[in-house]
């Protein structure tokens, strides 16, 4: 009997679930859109598993993996997992942030007290130079505005 | 103390922040006395402001709904880079490295 082929649609659905969690964690932070293409990727993975795994138990004879198609689709399945327990944290500590300025907008005006109490401006931030602890003073170039959780 | 560590980062970057002519501000939705708290402890000189009632926080779209302890609101993490005009020239969602930051404000 000849070798048997190569399912290679399980390794492909398989490779594609990593590929979506791995995407998803290494973009998520420049963008929230991420999301999208992630699971997009896994609903390929999962097509391509089951058609692997239904070509697999059609032609037992033809096909190689039968165990390799149980174990990828479990690990796949945890994969989706992990993908959602991520997400599900993502959606908890950071904003949706659709509408926080984009690049080349002006940043929203703002008016706080700072730690002492007193009121501090976004205008004023910008318009008054750097003082250094020395007598130098620096114009201002730009301003680095952080938002951060709080003490807590 | 969570976020503490970005901004203690950006604390020891301060200098080479200003070099680059680009000063720093941090908001939360902390009253003042958390802050100056903060400030305190970790030797923070850059101000900090209170959004106390999260209304700067909601206008840049940065609020998360009961993400804080007691499910108070609070803010989201984030970092924007604006010009001396106030426009925004670069932004990060989530903590990043204070050296990135000031890789960031040397092209401003």
């Amino acid at each position: 009997m000849a070798a048997k082929l190569w399912n290679w649609r399980l390794w492909a659905g398989f490779g594609l679930s990593i590929a979506a969690l791995a995407g998803y964690v290494f973009w998520v932070n420049e963008t929230r859109a991420v999301f999208w293409p992630a699971l997009l990727l896994f609903a390929v993975a999962a097509v391509l598993l089951l058609s692997g795994l239904k070509r697999r138990s059609r032609d037992p004879e033809l096909y190689r993996g039968k165990v390799a198609g149980y174990v990828l689709t479990s690990l796949s399945v945890l994969i989706l997992g992990l993908f959602g327990f991520v997400a599900y944290q993502v959606s908890r500590v950071f904003p949706d942030a659709k509408n926080a300025p984009q690049i080349g907008q002006r940043a929203p005006e703002f008016s706080l007290a700072d730690a002492n109490g007193n009121n501090v401006t976004l205008a004023q931030l910008l318009s008054t130079p750097i003082a250094n602890s020395g007598s130098a003073t620096r114009a201002t170039k730009g301003l680095l505005v952080v938002f951060y959780r709080g003490y807590w | 103390m969570a976020c503490a560590f970005e901004l203690r980062g950006i604390q020891r970057n301060l200098a080479a922040l200003e070099a680059a002519g680009v000063k720093a501000v941090a908001i939360s939705a902390d009253t003042n006395d958390e802050s100056r708290e903060l400030c305190r402890k970790a030797n923070l000189t850059f101000p900090l402001l209170s959004d106390r009632n999260a209304q700067v926080i909601r206008s840049y779209d940065l609020l998360v709904p009961n993400g804080g302890e007691d499910n108070r609101d609070i803010s989201g993490i984030a970092e924007f880079l604006l010009d001396s005009s106030g426009t925004v020239r670069w932004r990060h969602f989530g903590e990043t490295k204070a050296e990135r930051l000031v890789e960031e404000a040397k092209k401003l």
